[in-house]
């Protein structure tokens, strides 16, 4: 019974990876659930500053913030443009890292295309072993940010961007993160970070008791604007992730039990026609011997 | 009563009603009741103290700014804890 031994280690061997995608599905659902949290505690923050940056900001103070110079003052080609990708630092996610790494790609040429230099910064092994397979030099990587982002990493990444934006060395800076929508809707978003875009006032202007004044609150502030966002970004990105990991592992859950299922059934199949073909041949040799 | 809440860019750390605010302005403790007139100011480092009905609340703050309008009180800080 050749065809049944092979068939009962398939099946083996199928139990065993739908053992293991399961464990993976449950345990992504938790650290989804964990990362869900981080995204929903960070609004209140990034609310409220994006609202009192709202209130202070008026077009003619613009002009006397470096953060908020504008890439028109230099014209639209040329230029150098950091590009900051974010990615996870583990696979078996379904297509997650290949569109965030798809979306960095085509922002990049579309940069290039229009004459900029593109400096490239990258978080996460997925994103840093693409670009070494492709070969292109990174300017910064690292991959000790992990599941639990903080302000601090945030700020890390920011800081020598937004240094350098201010002395003019950089013209624009893009974060590549995914975006999360839901568990199930991650998509992969570029967001230009500097220069900034003041946030929009809703309702009306206050008349606020300013310690010390609109202009000091506002370059102590716009830094922060900057920080926030590349913060938020890794939050949604690591939640993203969790919820891409569930959905793939989901998948390859429910595919194994299919194969089961046809295995199991050609598994049978096989047993009970090799019992048949043994009776018919015991009955067989029954009635030779009778002569 | 004022609404206080105390917010740094992980978390909410305090939500909730109280009758007196004394917060570490950059260059000085400022105090907050209930009618202020709107005020944004910047924090320095210190101690910010909430008092409720029950009690005081403390916090460490590093930086960040604080806004009062209509007897609402945002404490947004980039460093904070409990102490």
């Amino acid at each position: 019974m050749a065809k049944g031994r092979e068939l009962k280690g398939r099946i083996k061997s199928v139990e065993g990876t739908r053992k293991i995608t399961r464990t993976m599905e449950m345990v992504a659902t938790s650290k989804l659930k964990r990362a869900q949290d981080r995204v929903v505690a960070a609004r209140p923050y990034a609310t409220s500053l994006a609202q009192v940056i709202a209130d202070l900001y008026t077009p003619e103070l613009a002009e006397r913030f470096p953060l908020l110079r504008q890439p028109a003052a230099t014209g639209p080609s040329g230029g150098r443009a950091a590009v900051l990708l974010l990615t996870s630092n583990r696979g078996l996610a379904g297509a997650f890292n290949s569109n965030l790494i798809r979306e960095a790609r085509s922002l990049i040429e579309r940069l290039e295309r229009s004459g900029a230099a593109v400096d490239v910064h990258v978080v996460g092994r997925k994103g840093i072993g693409y670009f070494r397979y492709t070969g292109r030099p990174l300017a910064t990587q690292r991959t000790d940010i992990g599941d639990r982002p903080t302000a601090e990493h945030a700020s890390e990444l920011v800081q020598d961007v937004m240094r350098d934006f201010i002395a003019r060395r950089l013209d624009a800076v893009y974060v590549v993160y995914a975006k999360f929508n839901s568990a199930i809707s991650t998509p992969p978003v570029s967001e230009m970070v500097l220069p900034v875009t003041p946030p929009e006032r809703k309702g009306p202007a206050r008349d606020y008791i300013l310690l010390p004044s609109a202009e000091a609150i506002l370059s102590e502030l716009l830094p922060l604007y900057v920080r926030n966002a590349v913060y938020r970004a890794l939050v949604e990105t690591v939640a993203g992730e969790q919820g891409a990991r569930r959905t793939a592992m989901k998948n390859a859950t429910d595919n194994a039990g299919d194969m089961l299922n046809i295995l199991r059934r050609t598994y049978n199949r096989a047993r009970q026609a090799q019992i048949t073909q043994e009776i018919a041949e015991i009955v067989g040799g029954a009635e030779a011997l009778k002569g | 009563m004022l609404k206080v809440s105390v917010i740094s860019p992980e978390r909410t750390l305090f939500d909730g009603d109280a009758t007196q605010v004394v917060a570490p302005a950059y260059d000085g403790e400022v105090g907050i009741l209930t009618g202020h007139a709107p005020m944004m100011a910047l924090l320095g480092r210190g101690t910010l103290r909430v008092t409720e009905a029950g009690g005081e609340r403390r916090f460490t703050v590093e930086g960040g700014f604080l806004q009062v309008v209509d007897d609402h009180v945002r404490v947004v800080t980039e460093k904070a804890a409990t102490s």
